[in-house]
């Protein structure tokens, strides 16, 4: 066996794993979608899907705190690497605490800091608006910027290396303006780091399931939510409008990921 | 050296939004009578900790720990070979591995889990360990692959080829050059694979809800009995804090 064949080879355990269990969790889903547990494969679930408000809400409600989330996590993260990119490593390590802290464990510490009757009010003497329980996800959309900023500020700052360091000091000597450089030295640098980030970030937002169960509204719910109250509410139909909303979510993701490789491709032209 | 005044008020403000929501985590475990509006705790106690450490919650705990295991350690034994070809750059187009590999990522979990059910239902395996960590691999292996892959590269690949000429024995090059080397690498994929099926929600409540997971234990407990949450909360982030210590002092280990 040459060596081509074998460093194909070398490959072939993983990639196959993936595309044996995740394909098949996608034909899996695909079929409970459109065969009912009592006969003829029909699209009826998918029709019903859409014209069920309660899922064109929750879809509306999951694109929203994905867009909040994903873009104050960015921008925040971005203010930080720009703050810190100076800073110690000590202050580094601080805002990676974060980082490994499980999403569930930070809704939880949420509620029991903002819930009503919670810390902050005891603090406070009251807050000046719901954030636990927020028609709007306001809660749901704090804690997921708690978890991803620090995530997104250190792509960043590992991306602002020390050449990079050199490379705005040759062009402050050359009379460049702290704008242009951050449009023209930092911007290039930083940007395929951050759109890959973001990319995650959404796409972990999309599929949001425990932190809204926790601190999110009744009504509307994610579209894990959703698709979670199907699954209890009707014992023969449920598990296929289940799969086929989140086919729906899966397929945004997808798409998101499709665009966010053109955003990150983009810088290289 | 002295740390620049601005530098010291960062540290600070950075400490208290990431460290005073676990010291409340702390608190609230500890604390067995906590009625509002009281600042204070009126009676502390270990009534959360008892029910965290007792029944259910233990059988949780070791599952979470058996499932987290077996998949990280599976997850590494795939990952190895892969990361090795992909981090020497030696396929001459990744991108459809790379793309395959990134896909469960993309994917909510639980729209993974849903899709594995239909057919784990036929094979039995729902509710069982074995179906547990099938599931959470999908979702473990992308991350573990990705750790691993800076460990390798052509620099490794010379020190190897080095102490191969020096008449090394294999298994010996092994452990004197590839193992040291690929340490930090392979602590922090192991990190991450085991955080990343510990914490997994929607994919294990799809396969294995009969067979509670810690994360799914804990949720129904946030709105109905909060110490209980908070004590499960601090076993939830325990082993997170564990391997994190470990990973670091592997990751500080020589080449």
């Amino acid at each position: 066996m040459n060596q081509v064949w074998r460093d194909r080879a070398a490959v072939v355990p993983a990639t196959l794993v993936i595309a044996v269990l995740f394909g098949g969790a996608m034909a899996g889903a695909v079929r409970t979608s459109v065969v009912p547990l009592d006969g003829a494969p029909s699209l009826d679930v998918w029709r019903a899907l859409f014209d069920d408000p309660a899922f064109l809400d929750s879809l509306r409600f999951t694109a929203q705190i994905t867009a909040l989330s994903t873009v104050l996590s960015v921008l925040l993260a971005l203010a930080a690497a720009l703050a810190l990119r100076r800073s110690s490593t000590l202050l580094r390590t601080l805002l990676a605490l974060p980082v490994p802290v499980p999403h569930l464990l930070v809704a939880v510490t949420a509620v029991l800091w903002l819930a009503p009757g919670g810390l902050a009010e005891r603090v406070l003497g009251g807050l000046p608006f719901d954030l636990v329980g927020d028609r709007h996800g306001l809660g749901v959309v704090l804690v997921y910027v708690y978890k991803e900023t620090p995530f997104l500020a250190l792509l960043l700052l590992a991306a602002m290396g020390d050449e990079l360091a050199g490379r705005e000091e040759a062009a402050a000597v050359h009379g460049v303006r702290p704008l242009q450089r951050l449009r023209w030295v930092v911007w290039p640098a930083v940007r395929r780091p951050l759109v890959t980030g973001a990319l995650i970030v959404a796409a972990f937002v999309l599929g949001a399931f425990e932190v809204p169960l926790l601190v999110g509204p009744a009504y509307p719910g994610t579209v894990a939510e959703y698709a979670q109250q199907a699954t209890k509410g009707d014992l023969i139909a449920g598990e296929g409008t289940a799969a086929a909303a989140l086919l729906v979510t899966a397929a945004v993701a997808a798409v998101l990921a499709l665009v966010a490789v053109r955003v990150a491709r983009g810088g290289r032209r | 050296m002295t740390v620049p005044r601005s530098g010291r008020a960062w540290g600070v403000a950075v400490a208290v939004v990431f460290a005073a929501p676990g010291c409340l985590l702390v608190a609230r475990a500890l604390a067995d009578v906590w009625r509002a509006p009281a600042i204070l705790p009126q009676r502390w106690g270990t009534r959360g900790l008892d029910v965290a450490l007792s029944g259910r919650a233990l059988d949780a705990l070791a599952t979470s720990t058996a499932v987290a295991v077996t998949t990280t350690a599976l997850a590494l034994l795939l990952a190895w070979p892969a990361a090795r070809v992909l981090g020497e750059r030696r396929l001459r187009r990744p991108g459809l591995v790379l793309a395959v590999l990134a896909l469960p990522l993309l994917v909510p979990p639980y729209a993974t889990g849903q899709g594995l059910t239909e057919w784990f239902v036929r094979l039995g395996l729902v509710d069982t360990a074995a179906g547990l960590v099938l599931a959470h691999l999908v979702v473990v292996l992308p991350y573990v692959v990705a750790a691993l892959t800076p460990g390798f590269g052509p620099r490794l690949h010379a020190l190897e080829e080095m102490a191969a000429t020096a008449g090394l024995p294999p298994r010996l090059v092994w452990r004197t050059v590839t193992l040291p080397a690929v340490a930090p690498a392979l602590g922090a994929a192991a990190f991450l694979g085991f955080l990343v099926s510990w914490s997994q929600y929607g994919s294990s409540l799809a396969v294995g809800g009969g067979r509670p997971l810690l994360p799914l234990l804990l949720v129904p407990f946030a709105g109905s009995d909060p110490q209980v949450a908070a004590a499960l909360g601090l076993l939830f982030v325990l082993p997170a804090v564990l391997v994190l210590a470990l990973a670091t002092r592997a990751a500080r280990s020589p080449l």
